[in-house]
């Protein structure tokens, strides 16, 4: 562009304002001028090609077009829209084939064809990891281990409080679970809720006053207590309660392994029986399908100890 | 030069236009500072600190209210009464109602920030204002009106001067998008909450016809006004062409009111409202830039003010990335590159590209000239003008650069594939991705603090000088006058 202080063919519109304010009457430069000419030629053809505008209760629908099958597996061409082509893409995209050809053989597979396939294993393994992290590593935590111990379920470990058939998992992703045990705050004395507390330390090898415990004990088993209800006379709990094995020294509720002294840890213990539990887990069959459910359970049972 | 003539700088309204330049730092100082600490939030969380008031979502439309409403309000406020008044030769036509517009402008966004903290709001992003706040700030801008206007009848010559255009342009639109956005039925006169009278994809639409709006009229069009006086007075030279202006202002007026549905993309605002707005975006390109070209090439023959004047240095870089950003805009805008970047902080980085690289640098430049012309004295230090302007560039590459790299990783990890066709990355992936770019965008925001800190100082340091001045000339008279 020419240095316009020397170009005495511009002539300024003559006004001025503030003193010195004045403009120039330059003309359009040139490239600007034809550059926008172009964008309206682009927009215009945009306006061809695609729906753009209002007419009364319709609108111009554009010459481009969308093909797609629909559910009848009929090939259906409309004029183009973001929804058709997303349902052509989930038909014909290249990775939706793909992907769409390893869902339709792991459907049709058994838990133990998928198990006993590399391939399908794989390919689960793939899947399930984006699939576990979108739904379950919020409270689960990524990769299956929550960040603290007590809110939720640990899954990398081989404790299941549900059971850890392949079968019983894919039934907590389904129907979801209820973990609840009753407070016993409104039935037992604090000092009967510390004996108990203490005998539930030695059935996991943990020292405990032993007075107390022989006291625990016979709240436990007793009908005073009625713990052995749910978690059995040995202490190894119930899967079809989801109750707790209490003499494998895994904690899933209170965060024994992160209290410092034993007095601590009879106090957290103390606390799950005053307070008792309830946990709950979504059912998830409203939200996957159940190809996904199947996927899922074969990648939560392969996290650590699947039964 | 027949009209050329300047009147006596004693006549002009020059308090009213001081105490906005004031408040404009202050809210601006305090708008950055609010967004570099939730731009901290996002990069380490802790920071939160389990405080509800301080928590992400209700300090981030502090952040944005102090900075578009508070900061950038304000300085338009202040330039468009000084520039009006001067293009016009007039005093604004009235001290009292100008007076109102400061008081009550000021007292709506204190009243309006302090209610976000406490979860006050209406939940619309940048239209936050709950009901009663949504009314007195109507009232304030009809009475900002009244004063432009009627000063603009009072000019002393037949043409009105192309920044005041934009003014007015502004002021008339932002009165038609605040009372479109906001229209709503309260849920009682002592309720704080308001029913809206859209819902569904039309209060989307509403949404971001008034969002996009916001941004092409308050943070575009009026300071394009501030740019139109600011330029040429600081360069010395005519504006380039005053057939570009009129094309452009034009242009601009008609196309940004149709783009907004491009922030719908892919989403259930019906196709041909989305690529309708696609469109638009596309033609507004061109007039964008006749902006920029009017302001670059006022320069044209006094290039040589880049190495003298750190002013013009402020103004050239705003108008650099004004040029930047509304090339930037358009592409987001076309669907298939949306899909990309919808959702993701690219958006932020574009939308920071214009607000601190345009708004705030046009803004930073337009006062260091504005500034000692008030007060009637210099400017403390020129050499502080250099460390803000330095501090500013760094900040505002480090901010976008950042938000580039964060905005389109997540946007192609999110859309990665493995040899099985399955999703690559998990979301939580992408975050953990995000840490350093967000680190890196935090410490781009300090720098731009500095930079504001700075000018605050230098701007305390000119204002004391500027008293020290003036006391002692009037000692030096009344020395006189004893002696006499």
């Amino acid at each position: 562009m020419a240095d316009q202080s020397q170009n005495k063919a511009v002539q300024t519109t003559g006004h001025a304002w503030d003193g010195d304010l004045q403009e120039f009457n330059n003309p359009l430069p040139t490239w600007w001028l034809w550059a926008f000419y172009a964008s309206c030629v682009f927009t215009v053809v945009y306006w061809i090609l695609y729906p753009a505008w209002p007419i009364g209760d319709t609108y111009t629908k554009g010459i481009a077009t969308t093909t797609f099958q629909n559910s009848k597996g009929e090939e259906v061409t409309m004029g183009w829209n973001t929804r058709a082509e997303f349902i052509k893409d989930m038909q014909s995209g290249t990775e939706a084939m793909k992907q769409a050809e390893y869902l339709k053989k792991v459907s049709a597979a058994s838990y133990e064809e998928i198990v006993n396939d590399p391939d399908m294993t794989a390919f689960t393994q793939s899947i399930a990891k984006v699939l576990f992290a979108d739904n379950c590593a919020a409270c689960h935590g990524v990769g299956g281990q929550p960040a603290l111990v007590g809110l939720y379920p640990n899954l990398r470990d081989d404790a299941w409080l549900w059971g850890g058939k392949l079968s019983q998992i894919q039934h907590a992703i389904v129907a979801g679970r209820n973990g609840y045990m009753p407070a016993f705050g409104e039935v037992l004395s604090n000092e009967k809720i510390d004996q108990v507390a203490n005998y539930v330390m030695t059935l996991s090898g943990l020292d405990a006053d032993a007075a107390k415990a022989s006291a625990g004990k016979a709240i436990f088993q007793g009908d005073e207590g009625g713990c052995y209800y749910c978690h059995t006379s040995a202490g190894t709990g119930m899967y079809s309660q989801g109750a707790a094995n209490l003499t494998d020294a895994v904690w899933t509720v209170a965060n024994v392994p992160g209290a410092e002294t034993n007095k601590d840890k009879i106090a957290v213990i103390s606390k799950v029986i005053k307070d008792g539990i309830q946990r709950k887990m979504p059912a998830w069959s409203e939200r996957l399908s159940e190809t996904e459910i199947k996927l899922l359970t074969v990648y939560v049972h392969g996290l650590g100890g699947g039964q | 030069m027949a009209h050329g003539a300047v009147a006596a700088d004693t006549q002009y309204n020059y308090d009213i236009i001081k105490k906005f330049a004031i408040m404009a730092l202050v809210w601006g100082v305090l708008g950055m500072s609010a967004g570099t600490y939730i731009a901290a939030e996002l990069a380490f969380p802790f920071l939160n600190f389990d405080i509800a008031q301080i928590t992400f979502g209700r300090l981030r439309p502090v952040h944005t209210t102090l900075v578009i409403f508070g900061f950038g309000g304000s300085a338009l406020f202040a330039t468009s009464y000084y520039i009006v008044q001067r293009t016009c030769q007039t005093p604004l036509i009235s001290k009292g109602l100008a007076e109102f517009t400061f008081w009550g402008w000021q007292g709506g966004i204190l009243l309006g920030v302090l209610g976000y903290m406490n979860g006050i709001t209406d939940g619309k992003e940048y239209a936050e204002f709950p009901w009663y706040l949504d009314i007195a700030i109507a009232v304030v801008w009809v009475a900002y009106f009244i004063v432009f206007v009627g000063t603009l009848r009072r000019r002393s010559q037949p043409h009105i001067y192309v920044a005041n255009w934009f003014f007015l342009a502004f002021i008339l639109a932002t009165a038609i998008l605040h009372i479109g956005r906001n229209i709503a039925v309260p849920v009682g006169l002592f309720n704080t909450s308001a029913y809206g009278v859209y819902s569904g994809v039309q209060d989307a639409m509403v949404q971001w016809w008034y969002g996009h709006n916001a941004v092409g009229f308050f943070l575009t069009a009026a300071f394009l006004g501030m740019m139109y006086y600011f330029v040429p007075k600081q360069a010395g030279r005519p504006i380039y062409s005053y057939r570009l202006s009129i094309i452009h202002f034009w242009a601009l007026g008609f196309m940004y009111m149709w783009v907004g549905g491009h922030h719908l993309h892919w989403t259930a605002l019906p196709d041909w409202t989305s690529s309708l707005a696609a469109a638009f975006s596309i033609l507004l390109l061109l007039p964008s830039w006749g902006g920029m070209i009017n302001g670059i090439m006022t320069l044209s023959g006094a290039w040589d003010k880049l190495r003298t004047d750190p002013i013009m240095l402020f103004m050239i870089t705003a108008l650099s990335f004004y040029g930047m950003s509304t090339f930037e805009g358009p592409m987001m805008s076309l669907k298939s590159v949306n899909a990309l970047s919808h959702y993701t902080d690219w958006t932020i980085g574009h939308v920071h590209s214009g607000a601190l690289g345009w708004v705030a640098m046009i803004t930073f430049g337009s006062f260091y000239h504005l500034i000692p012309r008030l007060w009637e004295t210099r400017i403390w230090s020129q050499s502080l003008i250099y460390v803000h302007f330095w501090l500013a560039t760094i900040g505002i590459v480090l901010y976008i650069a950042a938000m580039w790299v964060s905005g389109i990783g997540q946007g192609l990890m999110l859309r990665a594939f493995d040899d099985y066709g399955n999703l690559a990355y998990t979301f939580v992936e992408t975050v953990t991705f995000m840490h350093w770019p967000l680190v890196v965008r935090m410490l781009g925001g300090m720098f731009f603090v500095a930079g504001i800190l700075t000018m605050v100082f230098n701007v305390y340091m000119t204002i004391r000088t500027a008293k020290q001045e003036q006391a002692a000339i009037e000692a030096k008279i009344a020395a006189k006058m004893a002696k006499a």
